[in-house]
């Protein structure tokens, strides 16, 4: 019999105790790593939004409570648009809506000249007219799910447009959206002269990071952004949710490791006599509470691989909140795992330390003598 | 066991006091004892005479209050690690046996070998040949509720002998068994000690069971009332 033999038979021949501790275990790795896949989607959602046009970085309203009440007057665009390092900055007001099943149809409003720059292609009809305030374009993913073709007319919080074309900006949320003329949407919007992002692209050369503090420090009420680490400058409720998903994780810890440092307190109870043993017939302190503190990993490891399953399931269920439909698009990347893997190992170390400590200070003598 | 090289004395316990709630009881006041090399001593006396306190303090167990312990000639108030010592030097066989009751009986024995530089395979071998020693053998994957008294107590022998130790202690090793099982116990003690040169010292209040030793010591009151030869005890 090996060491880690031993170790795992020991959590084996208290099947009932390990079953109740990893169920609980992974209710809390289930909660870690659901909301680490949730997070990590909003914000895949929230970034797809910034990458939506080919830009090399996006320029919002410094620290909204969301990306989308983010407003630009047009004359800050216009101060953008004029740095020399600018190849073309294109303003775009974002708007989403309920239509049919997705509660967060996207509606990009666009002036009709600046498609090109945007990154739009027209693959079926035409764009709509410069002017126009009932025509729209639909993305290829939006008019496959409508079943609109160029002609079809479309109404959109009662007003009705004609779809002049199909169009493909190679992204799903943009793909899965609406365009329109600037103007036509700020009409409906109620958002005269304004708009949501500047989407900027430089011209070739220039020094990106410190484009972008000059920009920021030229204009202290706007942020660049660049990359989802950016992120967090521009959606404070993307910073709540991180925040939140780190506090749930930290929660899960402490309660966890609780949760273990309960069992191997149990176990180390009824085990005093076998301790007592070990320690007579010669084995090191350190040996004790490493086989503590590996009961209570493999423990731990049980509940984690539950966890990780449960979550999947957990995610599952939330993708069907009608509230969350079309914006939860998990991904499931080695970080949920490796934080699952974390905790359950933080929930093992810091539950088992405490009893392995005890153990493992046992006196062989007091031990044997106790029932 | 090779005795080359090694101190004549197994055993020696040189006015060794062991008091206790704060020097109100005297469980040990100055024993004196050595045990030669390959020796058989039985350690006799009536409850609370301080014969499993000494034993203890033998095993490494407990420390004295004063007085020097001395097992294969080293000071046991002098050894740092006292774990890797017991581990190594001394097996230790107790009344109620204490195996673990959710290991078998082959893994129960190699328990001791743990930290030892036997691998994995020579563990398992070692205890394989030890319970065939003890004459279990082929009951090595029972657990230990599935056996006699008797024979756990004979696991508990072998496990004892699992590092080969020089000097083997026993307290009150046939106190739970039955006659049958004291005899077979007892005969066992004595094959091994025979072929393996092995020390042993046993704590017993049974008269018939110290016979069986080659020498009889005798607590009273936390003293040596009497140390006699067998033959003439």
């Amino acid at each position: 019999m090996s060491f880690a033999g031993l170790v795992v038979h020991n959590v084996w021949a208290r099947k009932m105790r390990t079953a109740l501790t990893a169920v609980a275990i992974a209710i809390g790795v289930m909660t870690v790593v659901t909301l680490a896949v949730v997070t990590h989607s909003l914000r895949d959602t929230a970034v797809a939004v910034l990458r939506t046009g080919k830009a090399d970085f996006t320029v919002a309203q410094k620290g909204v409570s969301d990306l989308l009440y983010s407003s630009i007057d047009q004359g800050e665009l216009a101060r953008i648009q004029a740095y020399p390092e600018v190849e073309h900055a294109v303003g775009a007001l974002i708007a989403t809506t309920k239509l049919g099943g997705n509660p967060l149809f996207l509606q990009i409003g666009l002036p009709q000249q600046d498609l090109t720059p945007f990154g739009v292609t027209v693959i079926r009809g035409v764009p709509y007219a410069p002017n126009a305030t009932n025509q729209i374009m639909l993305g290829w993913r939006a008019a496959d799910s409508l079943g609109k073709n160029v002609g079809d007319k479309i109404t959109i919080d009662s007003n009705t447009f004609t779809v002049t074309g199909i169009f493909s900006v190679g992204q799903v949320f943009g793909d899965s959206g609406s365009m329109l003329p600037l103007t036509a949407l700020q009409a409906n919007e109620r958002k005269p002269g304004n708009v949501t992002l500047a989407f900027v692209q430089v011209k070739k050369g220039t020094n990106i990071p410190a484009f972008r503090k000059r920009i920021e420090r030229d204009h202290p009420e706007l942020a660049t952004v660049q990359t989802q680490s950016d992120f967090g400058r521009v959606d404070r409720n993307l910073q709540l949710i991180s925040a939140a998903d780190q506090g749930a994780t930290v929660l899960a810890l402490v309660i966890g490791a609780i949760i273990v440092m309960n069992t191997m307190l149990l176990s180390f109870f009824e085990r005093t006599r076998e301790f007592g043993v070990l320690r007579a017939v010669g084995w090191a302190r350190t040996r004790i509470i490493v086989m503590v503190l590996g009961e209570a990993l493999v423990i731990s490891l049980l509940g984690a691989a539950a966890g990780v399953g449960l979550a999947f399931g957990a995610t599952r269920a939330l993708q069907q909140l009608p509230d969350l439909l079309g914006i939860l698009k998990p991904t499931y990347t080695s970080t949920e795992f490796w934080r699952a893997l974390y905790v359950a190992a933080g929930m093992a170390f810091i539950g088992g330390l405490y009893p392995a400590l005890r153990a493992a200070m046992l006196s062989p003598l007091e031990a044997l003598r106790r029932e | 066991m090779n005795d080359a090289g090694r101190h004549p004395c197994a055993i020696e316990a040189i006015d060794v006091r062991k008091y206790f709630d704060r020097g109100i009881v005297h469980a040990l006041d100055g024993v004196a004892l050595s045990v030669e090399r390959g020796e058989f001593v039985a350690i006799t006396g009536p409850s609370g005479s301080g014969k499993s306190t000494l034993l203890h303090l033998l095993a490494a167990l407990d420390t004295p209050t004063s007085g020097t312990i001395r097992v294969d000639g080293e000071d046991l108030d002098r050894i740092k690690d006292l774990n890797r010592f017991r581990r190594t030097h001394i097996g230790l066989v107790f009344q109620l046996h204490n195996l673990l009751p959710h290991l078998d009986v082959a893994k129960n024995v190699q328990i001791p070998m743990f930290g030892t530089h036997r691998s994995h395979r020579e563990r398992t071998e070692r205890a394989d040949v030890l319970l065939a020693e003890v004459d279990l053998e082929g009951k090595g994957r029972r657990l230990p509720t599935e056996l006699s008294g008797g024979e756990r107590q004979r696991v508990a022998i072998a496990r004892a002998l699992a590092n080969d130790p020089s000097v083997v202690l026993a307290d009150e090793p046939t106190g739970s068994l039955d006659s049958a099982s004291v005899e077979r116990v007892l005969g066992l003690f004595r094959r091994l000690r025979a072929e393996t040169g092995m020390t042993l010292v046993m704590v017993t209040h049974d008269r018939d069971v110290a016979r069986t030793a080659d020498r009889i010591v005798e607590i009273r009151d936390g003293r040596v009332a009497a140390d006699t030869s067998s033959s003439a005890a």
